[in-house]
C-alpha cells in the first residue's frame, strides 16, 4: 500500500513539475582538498532534511551548500573559517555537533555526569552493610521470613501478644 | 546529609526541566535568522531574459525586496500574484528583485513567459548567492534598506497585509506616513 502511495505521489510530482531539477554540482577538488570538503560537509546539517548532513543529503540546497564549501576552500579558507561562514548565516543550528562552550557544556557533560552519578549510587548500595540496612529501615523487619521472627531473641519481649498468637496458630 | 541529597536531586531535576522547556519551546527545524542588521551579501547576477547584470552595490540608496523562488515550488507560485500586487503598490519606492533558486533557466523563462513578472528575475548559478543569504528553502523574501542592511526576512508565501506591513517598516516612519495618505 505504501509503495503504491509513494509511486502515485512521485508520478503526480513528475507530471506537475513539483520537484527541483537535478543540477550538476561543482567538480570535486583535488583529493586532499575534497576530503576536507566532505569532512566539513559531514559536520553541517542539511536545512531541509531530518538530522542529515549536507554531505549525505540528496537535497538540492545541500548540494548548493557543498558547492559553497568547495568555493571557500578553493579560495584558501581554513576549516574554521568555513564553519564560521555557515554559522554566520544559519547560526549554530547548522552544526550537527554543538560547540563545547557555555550552555552547550550541559549537553556534552550531562550524559557522562549522569553515568557517574548512577555508578556512585549503585556502588554505595552495594557497599552498605546488611546490618546497617536493617537498622536503617525497621519496616524491613516485616519482610524477614516468619521462621526467623519466631526465634526468641533479645528484641522480642515475652509480652509480645501478637507473637504469642502467631505461635499458637502455628502449633495447631 | 539527607537534605543535601534531596537538594542535589532537586537541582538536577530543575536543570533537566529547564533543558526540556528550552527544547520544546522552539521548532527544531526553524533555521535562525542570523543576518538581521548585517550588510546584505553583495551580488552581480544576470537577469533572466534581458541578460542585464544587476548589482546590489549599484542599488545603494534604494530599499530592495529580494524574493527567492523556483518554478517547482507550489507556495512560490501561490505567492506570485502578491508580489505583482506589491510591485504595483510600492515599485516606485522599492526595487523588487527575484532570484531563481535551484531551478533551470529554461523552466524559469517558461514560467515567467506564462505568469509574467514586472521586475527583474536573477539567475543564481548553483544557488551560491542564496547560500550567502542563508536561504534554507523557498519562498524566502529579504528586506534590505537603502544602506544595504538586511532589516527583515520572511519565510513562506506572503499575503498582502504581511507584505504591506513589512514594506512600511522597511521604508521607515516618514515613508509610512506618505503611504498612509
Amino acid at each position: 500500500m505504501n509503495a503504491l502511495l509513494i509511486s502515485l505521489f512521485l508520478s503526480a510530482s513528475a507530471l506537475t513539475g513539483a520537484y527541483a531539477p537535478q543540477q550538476a554540482g561543482s567538480s570535486p577538488l583535488e583529493p586532499a582538498l575534497e576530503a576536507r570538503v566532505q569532512k566539513l560537509g559531514k559536520e553541517l546539517r542539511c536545512p531541509t532534511c531530518q538530522g542529515m548532513s549536507i554531505a549525505d543529503s540528496p537535497a538540492s540546497v545541500a548540494r548548493a551548500q557543498l558547492d559553497k564549501i568547495r568555493g571557500l576552500i578553493s579560495d584558501g579558507k581554513t576549516d574554521d573559517e568555513v564553519r564560521a561562514y555557515f554559522v554566520a548565516r544559519y547560526g549554530e543550528w547548522i552544526l550537527l555537533s554543538p560547540k563545547a562552550a557555555g550552555f552547550n557544556w550541559l549537553v556534552w557533560l550531562g550524559p557522562a555526569l549522569l553515568l557517574v552519578v548512577g555508578f556512585a549510587v549503585i556502588f554505595r548500595q552495594i557497599q552498605r552493610h546488611p546490618l546497617e540496612k536493617k537498622s536503617a529501615s525497621p519496616a524491613s523487619a516485616a519482610d524477614e521470613p516468619v521462621e526467623r521472627e519466631l526465634q526468641p531473641s533479645a528484641s522480642t519481649t515475652p509480652e509480645d501478644d501478637y507473637l504469642k498468637l502467631v505461635r499458637s496458630e502455628l502449633k495447631r | 546529609m539527607k537534605w543535601k541529597v534531596t537538594l542535589a536531586l532537586s537541582l538536577a531535576c530543575a536543570a533537566l526541566l529547564f533543558v526540556l522547556y528550552r527544547g520544546f519551546g522552539q521548532d527544531p527545524h526553524e533555521v535562525p535568522f542570523m543576518l538581521r542588521g548585517q550588510p546584505a551579501p553583495t551580488f552581480a547576477l544576470k537577469a533572466l531574459g534581458t541578460g542585464e547584470v544587476v548589482s546590489l552595490a549599484e542599488l545603494r540608496g534604494t530599499p530592495v525586496v529580494l524574493n527567492f523562488w523556483s518554478t517547482w515550488c507550489g507556495p512560490c507560485r501561490m505567492e506570485h500574484p502578491t508580489l505583482d500586487w506589491a510591485f504595483r503598490q510600492y515599485g516606485n519606492q522599492v526595487k523588487f528583485l527575484g532570484a531563481v533558486f535551484e531551478d533551470t533557466e529554461e523552466n524559469a523563462r517558461a514560467y515567467i513567459a506564462r505568469a509574467g513578472s514586472p521586475y527583474p528575475q536573477l539567475i543564481d548559478p548553483r544557488s551560491q548567492m542564496a547560500v550567502d543569504y542563508g536561504v534554507a528553502g523557498v519562498p524566502e523574501t529579504y528586506f534590505i534598506d537603502a544602506e544595504g542592511i538586511i532589516r527583515d526576512k520572511f519565510v513562506g508565501p506572503m499575503d498582502r497585509a504581511t507584505f504591506a506591513t513589512r514594506i512600511r517598516v522597511l521604508l521607515g516612519p516618514s515613508a509610512s506616513a506618505e503611504l498612509g495618505k
